[in-house]
């Protein structure tokens, strides 16, 4: 049952594969380091050259899934070293990771998180080997209609648990679903929303989407953080990144637990990186905490939240790679990629495109080993990283950006909607959105609209087939247990959040 | 301004609701092999987001810090600078436009103009090489570089 990982290590391990591994993971780091771009942003930006350089799609997949754990392994840096988080994973990271390095003791707590992040990744990397193929089997019994349910599960999981805000979440994926209608129909050719615009007729592209919302929105971001400085910007001295073995050990059970809980969040569809990354955070504190020493830079503090949210990038590959449902917003980000290349993950990639989903799987042991090894001893190297001053990085940004999108069809259109989405998207930044559902819903809106008119062109109009299986009876209850259940809980807890991520 | 940011908001979009599913209601299909057609889904979606919004207009969150007036103008003007950057990319060329954004850029975030000028040379002409030598994309040229596609 494990052809496919072998016949995955015969294209991971291509020299242009592994090259691609260990640009992937290289780019990964530096992109997660730097504050303000982190792994979604750095897919965003490499994955419209990974297209134009013609790129098969699995070398493709391993370069940007290399920039998404790389990105995890990075976020880490600016968390220790400046106590600002450089992505949404690595928020929990700030909590002990910064005292530490307050005691100068910066250098082994880049050392630990890095070993933290290679164990959590690596419990996850196994988790995906033995699950995934299991979970496509079970998959191949999903018709229209369970595909609909689950992706009303997907989304009420999401509402739940990204964000502190469900009803804005909510909002965040019904308008990413509204951005996917755009376009000709493909059942019918109606043209929907193309407000007679030509460049519309094909829907607003996705490169279009990603990099407007999340690269020109962050340019208007950085502009406003460059001007409240409250964060001193002095950076500790790293000095020699060296872990002493006990210190490995006086931390292992909290990354065990930890990237055990981190792929089980990775793997629900909806939840990726930060919810995973305070989930066991809480849990470990909960568990271990007993001098109260949480907080003021205690080791299994930085383990935790470190191999949980480098678990939860890897179990987030499940669901989307066997049931084409992402489990997070970068996962959202790689399946649109990957249907550039006219792939719809799904439960027949196992069978079908095995190198794809086999290559894939192989170049994350690889790029794992890889980043361990860059992260250990460069960790040093990489902290530079961090110095970059904005005025540099800001110009960067931009340029890629246009590039990036100018290139797709040498389009001066797609550039101005590029810029529109961008200000959308700083907006509703400001407002307390989320950008991940948008994403998700953007991505999945096409999906769960064939889905369900499928289903009930199957059953001509009578909706009573989306709830005929067990299989979507049990994805209709689980969905409606999570949205219900935060109202019972914050009856039977007050005051007590449970969602605070 | 005591008027939550997020009543405005709700209110949007219930407007923008309304005009999506009012949108929806023109789709002319001629004939249709489905039940379901292209208009329900949308509709659908409009109805989810018209009773979301609602929830925001009667319970809306904290206001957001929005910038000052100093900073909003910054604001638009790296808006104004990367909205010129797209009107003129194609007709001056990558190098001469991406100078010019680059060394604004980096002006608008506070670097000297002696820093600017570094940046913007090295980034245009670099990144310039780069993508087209380096990574075979092409690229508006301007008249002064030879092209290399």
């Amino acid at each position: 049952m494990f052809d496919f990982l072998i016949q995955g290590f015969d294209v991971a391990l291509t020299p242009m594969n592994l090259g691609l591994a260990f640009m992937g993971a290289l780019l990964g780091t530096l992109f997660g380091a730097l504050p303000g771009i982190g792994p979604i942003n750095g897919i965003a930006i490499l994955m419209p050259l990974a297209y134009t350089l013609g790129l098969p799609a699995e070398s493709a997949l391993i370069l940007l899934a290399g920039v998404y754990t790389g990105a995890e392994y990075g976020g880490r840096m600016s968390s220790i070293l400046l106590n600002v988080p450089g992505d949404a994973g690595a928020v929990m990271t700030t909590l002990d990771g910064y005292p530490l390095a307050k005691k100068g003791l910066a250098g082994p707590a880049l050392g630990l998180s890095a070993i933290s992040s290679f164990v959590g990744a690596t419990i996850a990397i196994i988790g995906l080997t033995l699950f995934a193929p299991l979970l496509a089997k079970v998959a191949v019994l999903f018709g229209p209609a369970e595909f609909f349910g689950l992706m009303v599960f997907a989304f009420a999981s999401m509402s739940v648990m990204m964000g502190n805000d469900p009803v804005k979440t909510g909002i965040g994926a019904v308008l990413g679903v509204l951005v996917a209608m755009v376009g000709v129909d493909s059942g019918t050719g109606v043209m929907r929303y193309t407000m007679d615009m030509p460049e519309l007729y094909d829907g607003i592209d996705f490169v279009v989407m990603i990099i407007g919302l999340f690269a020109i929105s962050e340019i208007l971001l950085m502009l406003e953080h460059a001007h409240n400085k409250n964060a001193d910007d002095e950076m500790p001295p790293v000095g020699r990144v060296m872990v002493h073995l006990k210190e490995v050990m006086f931390s292992k059970w909290a990354m065990i637990r930890s990237g055990i809980i981190g792929f089980i969040v990775g793997v629900l569809p909806g939840t990726g990186a930060s919810v995973a990354g305070a989930v066991s955070y809480t849990t470990e504190k909960r568990l271990s905490d007993k001098d109260n020493t949480f907080g003021t830079g205690d080791m299994r503090g930085l383990a935790a939240p470190e191999a949980g949210n480098n678990a939860a990038a890897v179990g987030s590959f499940v669901p989307m790679l066997t049931l084409g449902i992402p489990g997070s917003g970068t996962t959202a980000v790689l399946l649109g990629a990957l249907m550039l290349y006219n792939i719809t993950p799904g439960p027949m990639m196992f069978t079908e495109r095995p190198e794809v989903a086999g290559g894939l799987i192989a170049s994350l042991y690889i790029g794992n080993i890889v980043l361990l090894m860059l992260n250990l001893p460069l960790a040093g190297l990489f902290a530079k990283v961090l110095t970059i001053p904005r005025w540099a990085l800001v110009p960067g940004i931009a340029i890629l950006a246009f590039v990036g999108v100018y290139q797709l069809h040498s389009d001066l259109m797609a550039i101005y909607l590029m810029l529109v989405i961008g200000v959308v998207g700083y907006v509703l930044r400001k407002l307390g959105f989320s950008l991940a559902p948008i994403i998700l819903g953007y991505v999945l809106g096409g999906l769960m609209e064939d889905n369900l008119r499928r289903a009930l062109s199957i059953s001509g109009g009578d909706t009573s087939i989306l709830w005929q299986s067990g299989i979507s009876i049990g994805l209709w209850i689980a969905a409606g247990m999570l949205l219900v259940a935060p109202f019972i809980m914050s009856k039977l807890l007050p005051g007590k959040s449970l969602t605070h991520t | 301004m005591r008027i939550a940011a997020d009543r405005i908001l709700g209110v949007a979009l219930i407007g923008l609701a309304a005009l999506a599913a009012f949108n929806a209601s023109q789709f002319e299909v001629l004939f249709s092999y489905e039940p379901v057609g292209p208009k329900a889904f949308p509709i659908l979606l409009s109805a989810i987001l018209a009773g979301l919004s609602l929830v925001l207009v009667f319970r809306p969150g904290e206001n957001g810090q929005w910038p000052e007036k100093h900073v909003a103008l910054r604001l638009l003007a790296v808006l104004a600078v990367l909205l010129v950057y797209a009107m003129l990319f194609t007709r001056l060329g990558f190098v001469i436009t991406t100078f010019a954004t680059v060394l604004l850029l980096a002006r608008l975030f506070e670097a000297s103009w002696q820093k600017a000028l570094i940046a913007g040379a090295l980034m245009s002409v670099g990144s310039y090489y780069l993508f087209t030598l380096g990574l075979g994309i092409s690229l508006p040229t301007g008249l002064w570089l030879p092209s290399f596609n």
